[in-house]
Protein backbone atom coordinates (compact mmCIF):
# COMPACT_ATOMS: atom_id res chain seq x y z
CA UNK A 1 0.00 0.00 0.00
CA UNK A 2 1.41 3.54 -1.00
CA UNK A 3 1.28 6.36 1.73
CA UNK A 4 -1.15 8.87 2.16
CA UNK A 5 1.97 11.02 2.94
CA UNK A 6 5.24 10.52 1.72
CA UNK A 7 7.94 13.36 2.56
CA UNK A 8 11.28 12.68 0.97
CA UNK A 9 14.34 15.58 1.55
CA UNK A 10 12.33 18.37 2.84
CA UNK A 11 14.34 21.75 3.04
CA UNK A 12 12.82 25.00 3.80
CA UNK A 13 14.52 28.16 4.25
CA UNK A 14 14.24 31.66 4.47
CA UNK A 15 15.48 34.68 4.45
CA UNK A 16 19.41 32.44 4.18
CA UNK A 17 18.65 30.34 7.35
CA UNK A 18 17.51 26.81 6.71
CA UNK A 19 14.46 25.80 9.29
CA UNK A 20 14.30 22.52 7.99
CA UNK A 21 16.62 19.93 6.90
CA UNK A 22 16.74 16.96 4.50
CA UNK A 23 13.54 15.32 6.54
CA UNK A 24 11.87 12.67 5.35
CA UNK A 25 9.39 10.33 6.92
CA UNK A 26 5.87 8.81 5.58
CA UNK A 27 2.53 8.51 6.59
CA UNK A 28 0.35 5.55 5.62
CA UNK A 29 -3.24 5.95 5.50
CA UNK A 30 -4.95 5.58 9.02
CA UNK A 31 -1.39 5.80 11.01
CA UNK A 32 -1.12 7.98 13.49
CA UNK A 33 2.30 9.82 13.75
CA UNK A 34 3.84 12.61 15.79
CA UNK A 35 5.98 15.11 15.28
CA UNK A 36 8.18 16.01 18.38
CA UNK A 37 10.62 18.98 19.58
CA UNK A 38 10.90 22.46 20.85
CA UNK A 39 9.70 25.82 19.53
CA UNK A 40 12.07 26.36 16.54
CA UNK A 41 12.35 23.15 15.91
CA UNK A 42 10.43 23.02 12.65
CA UNK A 43 7.13 21.32 13.51
CA UNK A 44 4.64 23.94 12.09
CA UNK A 45 6.89 24.52 8.99
CA UNK A 46 6.97 20.95 8.17
CA UNK A 47 2.82 20.63 8.75
CA UNK A 48 2.52 24.52 6.88
CA UNK A 49 4.38 22.78 3.58
CA UNK A 50 2.31 19.93 3.63
CA UNK A 51 -0.64 21.91 2.89
CA UNK A 52 1.51 24.33 0.53
CA UNK A 53 0.57 27.48 2.37
CA UNK A 54 4.06 28.72 3.46
CA UNK A 55 4.77 32.23 2.13
CA UNK A 56 5.71 32.98 -0.86
CA UNK A 57 9.44 34.20 0.39
CA UNK A 58 10.36 30.95 2.04
CA UNK A 59 11.41 28.65 -0.21
CA UNK A 60 10.74 24.60 -0.18
CA UNK A 61 12.89 22.30 -1.85
CA UNK A 62 12.78 17.95 -1.95
CA UNK A 63 9.42 16.32 -2.34
CA UNK A 64 6.28 16.14 -0.75
CA UNK A 65 3.51 14.03 -2.03
CA UNK A 66 0.02 13.87 -0.36
CA UNK A 67 -2.82 11.51 -1.69
CA UNK A 68 -0.37 10.53 -4.67
CA UNK A 69 0.09 14.46 -6.00
CA UNK A 70 3.46 16.29 -5.61
CA UNK A 71 2.69 19.78 -3.36
CA UNK A 72 6.14 21.25 -3.48
CA UNK A 73 6.37 23.57 -6.37
CA UNK A 74 2.50 22.69 -7.41
CA UNK A 75 0.33 25.71 -8.73
CA UNK A 76 -2.28 26.84 -5.92
CA UNK A 77 -5.24 26.29 -8.08
CA UNK A 78 -4.33 22.52 -8.39
CA UNK A 79 -3.65 22.48 -4.62
CA UNK A 80 -6.58 23.98 -3.47
CA UNK A 81 -8.75 20.63 -4.90
CA UNK A 82 -6.21 18.76 -2.69
CA UNK A 83 -6.77 20.80 0.21
CA UNK A 84 -9.91 19.75 2.19
CA UNK A 85 -9.73 16.41 0.51
CA UNK A 86 -6.73 15.29 1.37
CA UNK A 87 -6.27 17.61 4.56
CA UNK A 88 -7.06 19.81 7.38
CA UNK A 89 -5.73 21.48 9.88
CA UNK A 90 -6.50 22.05 13.64
CA UNK A 91 -3.93 24.89 15.26
CA UNK A 92 -3.01 25.82 18.45
CA UNK A 93 -4.77 29.06 19.57
CA UNK A 94 -8.26 28.50 19.28
CA UNK A 95 -9.51 32.09 18.86
CA UNK A 96 -7.42 32.76 16.06
CA UNK A 97 -8.71 29.65 14.54
CA UNK A 98 -11.72 31.18 13.95
CA UNK A 99 -13.21 34.09 12.09
CA UNK A 100 -14.72 36.35 14.92
CA UNK A 101 -16.69 37.98 12.67
CA UNK A 102 -18.87 34.81 11.54
CA UNK A 103 -21.37 32.46 13.27
CA UNK A 104 -20.10 29.57 13.92
CA UNK A 105 -22.64 27.35 12.60
CA UNK A 106 -21.59 29.45 9.08
CA UNK A 107 -17.52 28.52 9.43
CA UNK A 108 -18.64 24.84 9.88
CA UNK A 109 -20.93 25.06 6.51
CA UNK A 110 -18.51 26.27 4.24
CA UNK A 111 -16.41 23.30 3.72
CA UNK A 112 -19.72 21.01 4.27
CA UNK A 113 -21.34 22.48 1.49
CA UNK A 114 -17.86 22.34 -0.61
CA UNK A 115 -17.86 18.88 0.25
CA UNK A 116 -21.62 17.63 -0.09
CA UNK A 117 -21.53 19.89 -3.69
CA UNK A 118 -18.20 17.75 -4.49
CA UNK A 119 -19.80 13.82 -3.68
CA UNK A 120 -23.43 14.56 -4.60
CA UNK A 121 -22.97 17.58 -7.15
CA UNK A 122 -25.23 19.74 -5.09
CA UNK A 123 -25.54 20.75 -1.36
CA UNK A 124 -28.91 21.48 -0.68
CA UNK A 125 -29.17 23.61 3.04
CA UNK A 126 -31.11 21.32 4.53
CA UNK A 127 -28.51 18.75 4.38
CA UNK A 128 -25.90 21.35 5.13
CA UNK A 129 -27.70 22.32 8.59
CA UNK A 130 -28.08 18.93 9.61
CA UNK A 131 -24.58 17.63 8.73
CA UNK A 132 -23.47 21.32 10.53
CA UNK A 133 -25.25 20.07 13.56
CA UNK A 134 -23.80 16.31 13.17
CA UNK A 135 -20.60 17.88 13.58
CA UNK A 136 -21.08 19.98 16.75
CA UNK A 137 -22.64 16.94 18.17
CA UNK A 138 -19.59 14.84 17.41
CA UNK A 139 -17.53 16.98 19.08
CA UNK A 140 -19.32 16.35 22.52
CA UNK A 141 -20.44 20.31 22.12
CA UNK A 142 -23.51 20.61 24.05
CA UNK A 143 -26.66 22.44 22.91
CA UNK A 144 -25.13 22.11 18.87
CA UNK A 145 -28.01 24.71 17.93
CA UNK A 146 -26.76 27.14 19.85
CA UNK A 147 -23.35 27.41 19.21
CA UNK A 148 -24.00 27.23 15.47
CA UNK A 149 -25.58 30.04 16.09
CA UNK A 150 -23.31 31.97 18.42
CA UNK A 151 -20.21 34.15 17.59
CA UNK A 152 -16.48 32.22 18.55
CA UNK A 153 -16.23 34.66 21.56
CA UNK A 154 -19.42 33.13 23.16
CA UNK A 155 -18.37 30.00 23.70
CA UNK A 156 -14.82 29.36 25.91
CA UNK A 157 -11.82 28.66 24.85
CA UNK A 158 -12.00 24.30 24.72
CA UNK A 159 -14.97 24.62 23.24
CA UNK A 160 -13.62 26.72 20.52
CA UNK A 161 -11.11 23.78 20.00
CA UNK A 162 -14.21 21.76 19.34
CA UNK A 163 -15.29 23.29 16.80
CA UNK A 164 -12.40 24.10 15.06
CA UNK A 165 -11.58 20.29 15.22
CA UNK A 166 -15.48 19.82 13.57
CA UNK A 167 -14.19 22.56 11.02
CA UNK A 168 -11.33 19.99 10.41
CA UNK A 169 -13.81 17.13 10.12
CA UNK A 170 -16.47 18.89 8.00
CA UNK A 171 -13.99 18.12 5.07
CA UNK A 172 -13.74 14.31 6.08
CA UNK A 173 -9.92 14.70 5.38
CA UNK A 174 -7.42 11.28 4.81
CA UNK A 175 -4.85 13.11 6.80
CA UNK A 176 -5.57 15.42 10.13
CA UNK A 177 -3.01 17.66 11.40
CA UNK A 178 -3.15 18.94 14.84
CA UNK A 179 -0.42 20.99 15.11
CA UNK A 180 0.04 21.58 19.10
CA UNK A 181 -4.02 21.40 19.47
CA UNK A 182 -3.92 21.36 23.19
CA UNK A 183 -1.23 23.80 24.04
CA UNK A 184 -3.06 26.99 24.54
CA UNK A 185 -5.40 24.78 26.48
CA UNK A 186 -5.92 24.25 30.54
CA UNK A 187 -4.94 20.48 31.56
CA UNK A 188 -8.34 19.20 31.90
CA UNK A 189 -9.47 20.79 28.98
CA UNK A 190 -6.29 19.23 27.71
CA UNK A 191 -7.07 15.65 28.46
CA UNK A 192 -10.84 15.87 26.86
CA UNK A 193 -9.81 17.64 24.04
CA UNK A 194 -6.76 14.61 23.54
CA UNK A 195 -9.72 12.25 24.26
CA UNK A 196 -11.99 13.28 21.78
CA UNK A 197 -8.84 13.57 19.05
CA UNK A 198 -7.83 10.12 19.72
CA UNK A 199 -11.44 9.11 19.55
CA UNK A 200 -12.71 10.31 16.57
CA UNK A 201 -9.32 9.38 14.57
CA UNK A 202 -10.14 5.91 15.43
CA UNK A 203 -13.51 6.38 14.67
CA UNK A 204 -13.13 7.83 11.19
CA UNK A 205 -9.95 5.97 10.35
CA UNK A 206 -8.23 8.83 8.85
CA UNK A 207 -4.38 9.32 9.22
CA UNK A 208 -3.30 11.59 11.85
CA UNK A 209 0.05 14.53 12.27
CA UNK A 210 0.30 15.60 15.28
CA UNK A 211 2.29 18.23 16.14
CA UNK A 212 3.45 18.75 19.98
CA UNK A 213 6.63 19.75 22.87
CA UNK A 214 4.66 17.66 25.27
CA UNK A 215 5.83 14.18 25.00
CA UNK A 216 3.01 12.64 27.49
CA UNK A 217 0.62 14.19 24.88
CA UNK A 218 2.10 12.38 22.08
CA UNK A 219 2.93 9.31 23.69
CA UNK A 220 -0.78 9.39 24.12
CA UNK A 221 -2.24 9.81 20.61
CA UNK A 222 -0.20 8.32 18.33
CA UNK A 223 1.75 4.59 17.22
CA UNK A 224 5.46 6.45 15.66
CA UNK A 225 7.08 9.42 16.83
CA UNK A 226 9.89 11.42 15.01
CA UNK A 227 11.92 13.65 16.52
CA UNK A 228 12.94 16.85 15.71
CA UNK A 229 15.68 19.52 16.53
CA UNK A 230 16.85 22.36 14.44
CA UNK A 231 15.16 20.88 11.94
CA UNK A 232 16.65 18.03 11.63
CA UNK A 233 15.05 14.60 12.12
CA UNK A 234 16.94 13.24 15.35
CA UNK A 235 15.40 9.56 15.14
CA UNK A 236 12.35 8.09 14.36
CA UNK A 237 10.31 4.71 15.68
CA UNK A 238 7.51 3.17 17.02
CA UNK A 239 6.29 5.29 20.12
CA UNK A 240 7.30 2.93 22.96
CA UNK A 241 10.76 2.31 21.45
CA UNK A 242 11.84 5.81 21.12
CA UNK A 243 10.76 6.82 24.79
CA UNK A 244 11.67 3.82 26.56
CA UNK A 245 15.22 3.69 24.93
CA UNK A 246 16.41 6.81 23.35
CA UNK A 247 19.28 6.46 21.22
CA UNK A 248 20.11 9.87 20.73
CA UNK A 249 21.09 12.41 23.64
CA UNK A 250 18.38 14.97 23.23
CA UNK A 251 15.64 12.47 22.80
CA UNK A 252 16.97 11.21 26.55
CA UNK A 253 16.96 14.92 27.43
CA UNK A 254 12.99 15.27 26.39
CA UNK A 255 12.09 12.58 28.02
CA UNK A 256 13.90 12.83 31.33
CA UNK A 257 12.80 16.77 31.70
CA UNK A 258 8.97 15.21 30.63
CA UNK A 259 9.60 12.51 33.82
CA UNK A 260 10.87 14.88 36.06
CA UNK A 261 7.81 17.04 35.78
CA UNK A 262 5.81 14.47 36.34
CA UNK A 263 7.73 13.36 39.37
CA UNK A 264 7.61 16.84 40.75
CA UNK A 265 3.64 16.95 40.00
CA UNK A 266 3.17 13.44 42.04
CA UNK A 267 2.31 11.52 38.62
CA UNK A 268 2.89 8.45 37.26
CA UNK A 269 4.46 7.16 34.60
CA UNK B 1 -17.51 25.77 31.87
CA UNK B 2 -19.90 28.44 33.65
CA UNK B 3 -19.42 31.58 31.24
CA UNK B 4 -21.27 29.72 28.57
CA UNK B 5 -24.57 29.61 30.81
CA UNK B 6 -24.29 32.97 30.71
CA UNK B 7 -23.50 33.69 27.09
CA UNK B 8 -27.32 32.25 26.09
CA UNK B 9 -28.24 36.13 26.30
CA UNK B 10 -26.57 38.09 23.70
CA UNK B 11 -25.78 41.20 25.32
CA UNK B 12 -28.16 43.83 24.39
CA UNK B 13 -26.57 46.20 22.05
CA UNK B 14 -26.93 49.53 23.85
CA UNK B 15 -28.63 52.04 21.83
CA UNK B 16 -26.35 54.25 20.62
CA UNK B 17 -26.69 58.11 20.96
CA UNK B 18 -24.17 59.08 18.19
CA UNK B 19 -26.03 56.56 15.74
CA UNK B 20 -29.23 58.18 16.60
CA UNK B 21 -27.94 61.79 16.18
CA UNK B 22 -26.42 60.82 12.79
CA UNK B 23 -29.43 59.13 11.54
CA UNK B 24 -31.13 62.27 12.11
CA UNK B 25 -29.13 64.37 10.28
CA UNK B 26 -28.19 62.93 7.45
CA UNK B 27 -31.58 61.43 7.44
CA UNK B 28 -33.17 65.15 7.28
CA UNK B 29 -30.25 66.21 4.50
CA UNK B 30 -31.10 62.78 2.29
CA UNK B 31 -34.93 63.87 2.27
CA UNK B 32 -34.27 67.39 2.02
CA UNK B 33 -32.38 66.66 -1.32
CA UNK B 34 -34.59 64.12 -2.66
CA UNK B 35 -37.22 66.42 -2.08
CA UNK B 36 -36.08 69.48 -4.46
CA UNK B 37 -36.01 66.79 -7.11
CA UNK B 38 -39.86 67.58 -6.72
CA UNK B 39 -40.48 70.70 -5.14
CA UNK B 40 -38.48 73.44 -3.80
CA UNK B 41 -39.73 76.83 -1.84
CA UNK B 42 -39.29 78.76 -4.92
CA UNK B 43 -37.86 79.13 -8.27
CA UNK B 44 -33.96 78.47 -7.72
CA UNK B 45 -32.95 80.62 -10.68
CA UNK B 46 -35.48 83.78 -10.61
CA UNK B 47 -35.54 86.71 -7.61
CA UNK B 48 -38.84 85.82 -5.63
CA UNK B 49 -38.13 89.19 -3.03
CA UNK B 50 -35.99 91.97 -2.74
CA UNK B 51 -32.27 91.84 -2.85
CA UNK B 52 -31.06 90.86 0.71
CA UNK B 53 -33.71 90.49 2.54
CA UNK B 54 -33.53 89.67 6.37
CA UNK B 55 -34.84 86.25 7.34
CA UNK B 56 -39.20 86.67 7.24
CA UNK B 57 -41.95 83.98 7.55
CA UNK B 58 -42.28 84.81 3.99
CA UNK B 59 -38.28 83.66 3.14
CA UNK B 60 -37.06 82.00 6.18
CA UNK B 61 -33.15 82.29 5.50
CA UNK B 62 -34.02 85.90 3.47
CA UNK B 63 -33.25 86.56 0.09
CA UNK B 64 -29.64 86.78 -1.59
CA UNK B 65 -28.22 89.56 -3.76
CA UNK B 66 -30.22 88.77 -7.01
CA UNK B 67 -33.33 88.68 -4.72
CA UNK B 68 -33.93 84.61 -4.84
CA UNK B 69 -34.93 82.92 -1.83
CA UNK B 70 -32.00 81.63 0.13
CA UNK B 71 -33.48 78.35 1.39
CA UNK B 72 -33.92 77.32 -1.91
CA UNK B 73 -30.51 77.73 -2.49
CA UNK B 74 -29.75 75.65 0.40
CA UNK B 75 -31.16 72.90 0.30
CA UNK B 76 -30.51 72.38 -3.47
CA UNK B 77 -27.31 72.68 -2.23
CA UNK B 78 -28.11 70.07 0.41
CA UNK B 79 -28.42 67.66 -2.96
CA UNK B 80 -25.47 68.53 -4.63
CA UNK B 81 -23.82 67.92 -1.37
CA UNK B 82 -25.38 64.64 -1.45
CA UNK B 83 -24.38 63.74 -4.87
CA UNK B 84 -20.48 64.51 -4.62
CA UNK B 85 -20.02 62.72 -1.48
CA UNK B 86 -21.59 59.59 -2.10
CA UNK B 87 -20.10 59.77 -5.83
CA UNK B 88 -16.58 60.57 -4.44
CA UNK B 89 -16.49 57.72 -1.71
CA UNK B 90 -17.97 55.41 -4.12
CA UNK B 91 -15.19 55.70 -6.63
CA UNK B 92 -12.87 55.80 -4.24
CA UNK B 93 -14.03 52.75 -2.14
CA UNK B 94 -14.38 50.43 -5.40
CA UNK B 95 -11.09 51.52 -6.81
CA UNK B 96 -9.13 51.82 -3.27
CA UNK B 97 -10.87 48.18 -1.93
CA UNK B 98 -9.65 46.46 -5.00
CA UNK B 99 -6.00 47.67 -5.23
CA UNK B 100 -5.77 47.46 -1.31
CA UNK B 101 -6.62 43.79 -1.50
CA UNK B 102 -4.53 42.70 -4.80
CA UNK B 103 -1.46 44.36 -2.73
CA UNK B 104 -2.54 42.67 0.68
CA UNK B 105 -1.73 39.79 -1.87
CA UNK B 106 0.44 40.77 -3.98
CA UNK B 107 4.30 39.65 -4.16
CA UNK B 108 6.44 41.80 -2.33
CA UNK B 109 7.93 43.68 -5.10
CA UNK B 110 4.79 44.50 -6.40
CA UNK B 111 3.18 45.34 -3.07
CA UNK B 112 6.41 47.95 -2.11
CA UNK B 113 5.66 49.58 -5.52
CA UNK B 114 2.26 49.81 -4.75
CA UNK B 115 2.73 50.52 -0.99
CA UNK B 116 5.27 53.91 -2.41
CA UNK B 117 2.83 54.81 -5.06
CA UNK B 118 -0.18 55.10 -2.60
CA UNK B 119 2.56 57.07 -0.15
CA UNK B 120 3.07 59.39 -3.30
CA UNK B 121 -0.55 59.97 -3.92
CA UNK B 122 -1.77 60.69 -0.67
CA UNK B 123 1.44 62.79 0.44
CA UNK B 124 -0.18 65.07 -2.52
CA UNK B 125 -2.79 67.20 -0.94
CA UNK B 126 -6.41 65.97 -2.38
CA UNK B 127 -7.55 69.67 -2.86
CA UNK B 128 -4.38 69.96 -5.43
CA UNK B 129 -5.26 67.11 -6.90
CA UNK B 130 -8.47 67.94 -7.16
CA UNK B 131 -7.80 71.37 -8.63
CA UNK B 132 -5.46 69.61 -11.59
CA UNK B 133 -7.58 67.34 -12.20
CA UNK B 134 -10.30 69.58 -12.88
CA UNK B 135 -8.18 72.45 -14.50
CA UNK B 136 -7.57 69.86 -16.83
CA UNK B 137 -11.37 68.51 -17.81
CA UNK B 138 -12.64 70.98 -20.93
CA UNK B 139 -15.24 72.07 -18.44
CA UNK B 140 -15.45 72.59 -14.62
CA UNK B 141 -18.74 70.32 -13.79
CA UNK B 142 -19.74 68.55 -10.69
CA UNK B 143 -18.71 65.35 -12.34
CA UNK B 144 -14.89 66.31 -12.77
CA UNK B 145 -15.18 67.25 -8.90
CA UNK B 146 -16.22 63.86 -8.19
CA UNK B 147 -13.72 62.19 -10.05
CA UNK B 148 -11.35 63.99 -8.58
CA UNK B 149 -12.15 63.52 -4.96
CA UNK B 150 -13.09 59.89 -5.73
CA UNK B 151 -9.43 59.63 -7.23
CA UNK B 152 -7.95 61.25 -4.00
CA UNK B 153 -9.76 58.96 -1.76
CA UNK B 154 -9.18 56.09 -3.49
CA UNK B 155 -5.82 56.27 -2.62
CA UNK B 156 -6.21 56.74 1.36
CA UNK B 157 -8.62 54.00 1.05
CA UNK B 158 -6.22 51.47 -0.90
CA UNK B 159 -3.75 51.80 1.86
CA UNK B 160 -5.68 51.40 4.76
CA UNK B 161 -7.35 48.07 2.88
CA UNK B 162 -3.94 46.75 2.59
CA UNK B 163 -2.78 47.17 5.99
CA UNK B 164 -6.27 45.72 7.57
CA UNK B 165 -6.06 43.49 5.17
CA UNK B 166 -2.46 42.14 5.27
CA UNK B 167 -3.50 41.81 9.15
CA UNK B 168 -5.99 39.68 8.42
CA UNK B 169 -4.57 37.32 6.42
CA UNK B 170 -2.00 36.66 8.66
CA UNK B 171 -4.84 34.70 10.99
CA UNK B 172 -5.08 31.39 11.99
CA UNK B 173 -8.75 31.10 10.42
CA UNK B 174 -7.75 32.22 6.99
CA UNK B 175 -4.89 29.48 7.10
CA UNK B 176 -7.78 27.26 8.15
CA UNK B 177 -10.07 28.45 5.34
CA UNK B 178 -7.62 27.82 3.15
CA UNK B 179 -6.28 23.98 4.06
CA UNK B 180 -10.19 23.14 3.62
CA UNK B 181 -9.93 24.33 -0.03
CA UNK B 182 -11.22 27.85 -0.21
CA UNK B 183 -10.23 29.77 -3.15
CA UNK B 184 -8.73 33.14 -2.82
CA UNK B 185 -11.72 34.64 -4.05
CA UNK B 186 -13.57 33.25 -1.32
CA UNK B 187 -10.79 33.95 1.27
CA UNK B 188 -12.19 37.46 0.62
CA UNK B 189 -15.41 37.78 0.57
CA UNK B 190 -16.31 35.40 3.28
CA UNK B 191 -13.41 36.68 5.56
CA UNK B 192 -11.19 39.49 4.52
CA UNK B 193 -13.89 41.64 3.76
CA UNK B 194 -16.63 41.31 6.59
CA UNK B 195 -13.48 41.89 8.90
CA UNK B 196 -12.33 44.67 7.79
CA UNK B 197 -15.73 46.45 7.14
CA UNK B 198 -16.23 47.89 10.40
CA UNK B 199 -13.06 49.72 10.06
CA UNK B 200 -13.53 50.79 6.18
CA UNK B 201 -16.97 51.88 7.01
CA UNK B 202 -16.12 54.12 9.13
CA UNK B 203 -13.24 55.65 7.37
CA UNK B 204 -15.60 56.05 3.96
CA UNK B 205 -17.73 58.21 6.43
CA UNK B 206 -15.18 60.52 7.47
CA UNK B 207 -13.85 60.62 3.45
CA UNK B 208 -17.45 61.27 3.02
CA UNK B 209 -17.68 64.39 5.03
CA UNK B 210 -13.90 65.05 3.67
CA UNK B 211 -15.29 65.26 0.24
CA UNK B 212 -18.17 67.33 0.86
CA UNK B 213 -15.86 69.74 2.47
CA UNK B 214 -13.37 69.90 -0.78
CA UNK B 215 -16.26 70.20 -2.84
CA UNK B 216 -17.76 73.38 -1.05
CA UNK B 217 -13.50 74.67 -1.22
CA UNK B 218 -13.62 73.94 -4.95
CA UNK B 219 -16.98 75.61 -5.13
CA UNK B 220 -15.24 78.39 -3.29
CA UNK B 221 -12.69 78.94 -5.81
CA UNK B 222 -14.93 78.62 -8.67
CA UNK B 223 -13.65 75.27 -9.74
CA UNK B 224 -16.91 73.31 -8.86
CA UNK B 225 -20.31 73.07 -10.37
CA UNK B 226 -21.14 75.92 -12.56
CA UNK B 227 -23.49 78.38 -11.20
CA UNK B 228 -26.73 77.23 -12.16
CA UNK B 229 -25.97 73.76 -9.69
CA UNK B 230 -26.16 75.87 -6.11
CA UNK B 231 -23.11 74.21 -4.05
CA UNK B 232 -22.33 75.53 -0.31
CA UNK B 233 -19.71 76.56 -1.26
CA UNK B 234 -20.13 78.72 -3.73
CA UNK B 235 -22.70 80.23 -1.60
CA UNK B 236 -20.43 81.41 1.00
CA UNK B 237 -18.41 82.76 -2.03
CA UNK B 238 -21.20 84.66 -2.84
CA UNK B 239 -21.80 85.75 0.31
CA UNK B 240 -18.60 87.04 1.36
CA UNK B 241 -19.05 90.26 0.20
CA UNK B 242 -22.27 90.76 1.81
CA UNK B 243 -21.11 89.28 5.03
CA UNK B 244 -21.59 92.04 7.18
CA UNK B 245 -25.19 93.66 5.91
CA UNK B 246 -27.03 90.00 5.46
CA UNK B 247 -24.49 87.73 7.91
CA UNK B 248 -27.44 84.83 7.52
CA UNK B 249 -26.32 84.53 3.87
CA UNK B 250 -23.01 83.10 5.02
CA UNK B 251 -24.21 81.77 8.67
CA UNK B 252 -26.90 79.63 6.71
CA UNK B 253 -24.81 77.10 4.50
CA UNK B 254 -21.57 76.96 6.86
CA UNK B 255 -24.20 75.43 9.32
CA UNK B 256 -25.64 72.67 6.69
CA UNK B 257 -22.75 72.16 5.82
CA UNK B 258 -20.90 71.06 9.86
CA UNK B 259 -24.04 69.33 10.50
CA UNK B 260 -23.91 67.37 7.18
CA UNK B 261 -20.18 66.38 8.05
CA UNK B 262 -20.58 66.12 11.90
CA UNK B 263 -23.41 64.22 11.20
CA UNK B 264 -22.01 61.50 8.55
CA UNK B 265 -19.29 60.95 11.26
CA UNK B 266 -21.77 59.69 13.70
CA UNK B 267 -23.94 57.94 12.02
CA UNK B 268 -20.24 56.10 11.20
CA UNK B 269 -19.46 55.53 14.58
CA UNK B 270 -22.86 55.01 15.72
CA UNK B 271 -22.86 52.36 12.93
CA UNK B 272 -19.38 50.65 13.68
CA UNK B 273 -20.68 50.00 17.23
CA UNK B 274 -23.95 47.89 16.34
CA UNK B 275 -22.57 45.96 13.68
CA UNK B 276 -19.60 44.51 15.41
CA UNK B 277 -20.40 41.84 17.11
CA UNK B 278 -16.92 41.89 19.14
CA UNK B 279 -17.79 45.03 20.66
CA UNK B 280 -20.32 43.80 23.20
CA UNK B 281 -18.05 42.01 25.09
CA UNK B 282 -16.04 44.90 26.38
CA UNK B 283 -18.90 46.69 27.22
Amino acid sequence: MSALLSVQGLTVRAGGKTLVSNLSFSIGSGERMGLIGESGSGKSMTAMAVTGLLPANISVTGSIVLDGEEVVGAQDKHLNRLRGVATAVVFQEPLTALDPLMKIGKQIAEPVRRRLAREMGQAPRVAVDREVLDLLDKVALPQPQRIANAYPHEVSGGQRQRVAIAMALACRPKLLIADEPTTALDVTTQAEILKLLDGLVRETGMALLFISHDLPVVAEVVQRVMVLRDGIALEEGAVVDVFANPSHDYTQTLVDAARMFDEALGRTG
Amino acid sequence: MTSLDLSTDRPARRHSLSLSIGLALVGLNVVVAILTLFWTPYDPLNASGGRLEAPSLLHWVGTDRLGRDYLTQIVIGARTALIVGTGAVAIGASIGVTLGILAAFATRLLDDVMAATLDILIAFPTLLLAMLVVAASDSASLWSAILALGLAISAIVARLTRILAKRVLRQDYIIASRTSGTSWLGVVVRHVLPNIWPTLSVNFALQFGLAVIAEASLSYLGLGAPPPNASWGRLLQEAQGTVYTAPVGAIAPGIALVALVIGMNLLADGLRDVGDPTRGRTR
